[in-house]
């Protein structure tokens, strides 16, 4: 049994939005924002790079990207040099795998960054590549591939389930675009009122515009390494990768593990794999950021991590348990709704917001936050990967 | 600008990176079975003859104990609508509105007891929780094959559900 930890020590992220740039661009001002988190970080210093996306390589004619990445950043790889793809969750993935590198002692300094480029020449292909992100000859063609189809059924069958209302769905937008005020870097920074969220045009009844994430470009970049060099490379409080999960447990929509829609079986139990992974509790939980792709996302999750009650996630959300001072602050930085959801970058862009929160320089500061954890879904929710970050490692 | 190089599809060359419907030809596709019953109205998945799993979708091995000896059976072809989504805007290309789709009841006796599908053949606003659908069966869109030095097009059905009037 080795004794090495892995910790998160640097984080940047390009501006999210319809950007005018390249995915190599977004990724070269994301990799600069990450080292320049840490004066004295160098491209000379890494060793390994992850890149994380889902779409770049469907965007032009280009497979094996991580090579390309690795050269315009001026990385030279020895220990990995490779591209993931976990739609929603390749970020939190890539910075899974690079703890697990990290802690065998194959990798000293991993560079993990993800990008999307969603907004294309000609607008036609974003709808069309989200039919790439289901089960492609069983669900695609059922054109269920735009998400918010999927979970629109999700939040009629929570309604029905639970009473959740429709002005519950809404204080999850309202909260989190108020947090997106602070974050520059964020796709919006627009303060919502409640009727403006309930007035808005219909997507798919009843989410309406502001219960969906945007789609937007962006990057985001974080420097994962083993304890003993955090401490050489860095000042601040460590912050630990102290475990996580990853669970999936179908493909097909036909395949659904729970009781039904508002159930999502497969979210417990990488909560409860989560938790025994690092010996952790929702009570020992200080400030999260959850995948909160639709209003009615987060509500669910905040029931499946354990934070409430099954089916109160509705009034949890409403009563303003997920603001600052809240039981568990959440999406301190605007989550996926504010900030928006380039996919393969979001797992880090969440990653940076809770190192920042464990080492006290937030934004938004959670007070002597110690332990947080990150969340995601993948495509048609068909995976969760939960990140647990810690100040202390596991005992 | 004289000829296109580099941009095959726009001198009429097909790219499956881009093609909705699955490849569903004996050439490519061991469960090409599933669209041969499909064109005579059957909505059918495999079933092992040595455990007796049934999965969905079809499968050329058994999931649960991996024989590869399967056979096929048929599923419900009716089923109730449990719940049901329009999508008002950003509709992908080639679909049309209104866009519908259904989480439906197959039945307790079904194999496959849900299936989320696309309801075509209905208004919108026509559809209601409770509602019964029916299999539907329609031609799309063939695509070209080259195998052994022919060439020819691969002709291609897909399924949704309907009302039933």
């Amino acid at each position: 049994m080795n004794n090495i930890n892995a910790t998160i020590i640097a984080g940047g992220m390009c501006k999210f939005g319809v950007r005018q740039a390249s995915y190599l661009d977004m990724v070269q001002e994301a990799a600069k924002d990450c080292l320049d988190d840490l004066p004295g970080l160098t491209p000379k210093h890494i060793d390994g790079l992850l890149f994380s996306s889902t779409f770049v390589g469907r965007r032009s004619c280009q497979a094996n990207t991580a090579p390309v990445i690795a050269e315009r950043l001026g990385i030279k790889p020895t220990s990995i040099c490779a591209r993931l793809d976990v739609l929603c969750a390749g970020g939190s993935t890539g910075i899974l795998v690079a703890k697990a590198l990290v802690e065998s002692g194959m990798a000293k300094v991993v560079l993990v960054v993800g990008c999307e480029k969603v907004y294309t020449p000609e607008l036609w292909q974003i709808q069309y590549d989200e039919i790439a992100a289901i089960d492609h000859d069983w669900d695609a063609p059922a054109g269920i591939g735009p998400p918010p189809i999927w979970f629109a059924a999700i939040a009629k069958e929570h309604m029905k389930h639970y009473g959740t209302t429709r002005e519950q769905l809404a204080a999850v937008s309202v909260i989190n675009y108020g947090h997106g005020t602070t974050n520059p870097k964020g796709h919006f920074q627009k303060a919502l009122t409640m009727q403006e969220v309930l007035e808005a045009r219909d997507v798919a009844a009843p989410l309406g515009l502001y219960d969906c994430c945007p789609l937007s470009d962006g990057a985001a970049a974080v420097i994962i390494t083993s304890e003993e060099k955090a401490k050489e490379l860095s000042d601040r409080p460590l912050v630990y990768i102290r475990g996580g999960s990853q669970v999936s447990l179908h493909s097909v929509s036909a395949n659904w593990p729970g009781e039904h829609l508002g159930d999502w079986a497969h979210m417990k139990l990488a909560a409860k794999k989560a938790y025994e992974s690092t010996g952790l509790k929702p009570s020992g939980i200080d400030v999260m950021q959850v995948h909160d792709c639709f209003s009615i996302s987060q509500i669910v999750e905040v029931e499946e991590l354990g934070f409430c009650d099954k089916g109160e996630g509705g009034p949890f959300v409403a009563s303003g348990e997920t603001k600052i001072g809240g039981k568990i602050p959440t999406n301190t930085d605007g989550g996926l709704l504010s900030v928006g959801h380039p996919f393969g970058a979001t797992g880090i862009r969440q990653g940076i917001e809770i190192m920042k929160q464990l080492q006290g320089r937030a934004v938004l500061q959670v007070k002597d936050a110690a332990n947080a954890l990150t969340h995601n879904l993948s495509g048609a929710n068909v995976e969760h990967t939960i990140v647990v970050y810690s100040k202390e490692p596991k005992k | 600008m004289t000829e296109n190089i580099g941009i095959p599809f726009l001198e009429g060359h097909y790219s499956p990176t881009l093609d909705l419907w699955p490849i569903e030809a004996k050439e490519f596709n061991r469960i090409h079975t599933f669209y041969d019953n499909l064109k005579e109205g059957k909505y059918t998945t495999t079933k092992c003859k040595g455990c007796g799993h049934i999965s969905y979708p079809p499968r050329v091995i058994c999931p649960e104990c991996y024989s590869d000896d399967l056979e096929w059976i048929e599923l419900p072809t009716r089923g109730k609508v449990i719940t049901f989504v329009e999508k008002s805007i950003a509709i992908p290309i080639g679909f049309g509105e209104p866009l519908i789709d259904a989480w439906i009841d197959l039945g307790k006796d079904s194999p496959v007891r849900h299936v989320f599908s696309r309801v075509i053949n209905c208004e919108s606003g026509g559809i209601k929780e409770g509602d019964e659908v029916q299999l539907v069966v329609f031609d799309v869109p063939g695509h070209p094959i080259e195998w052994r030095k022919e060439k020819w097009i691969a002709e291609r059905v897909y399924f949704a559900f309907e009302p039933v009037s």
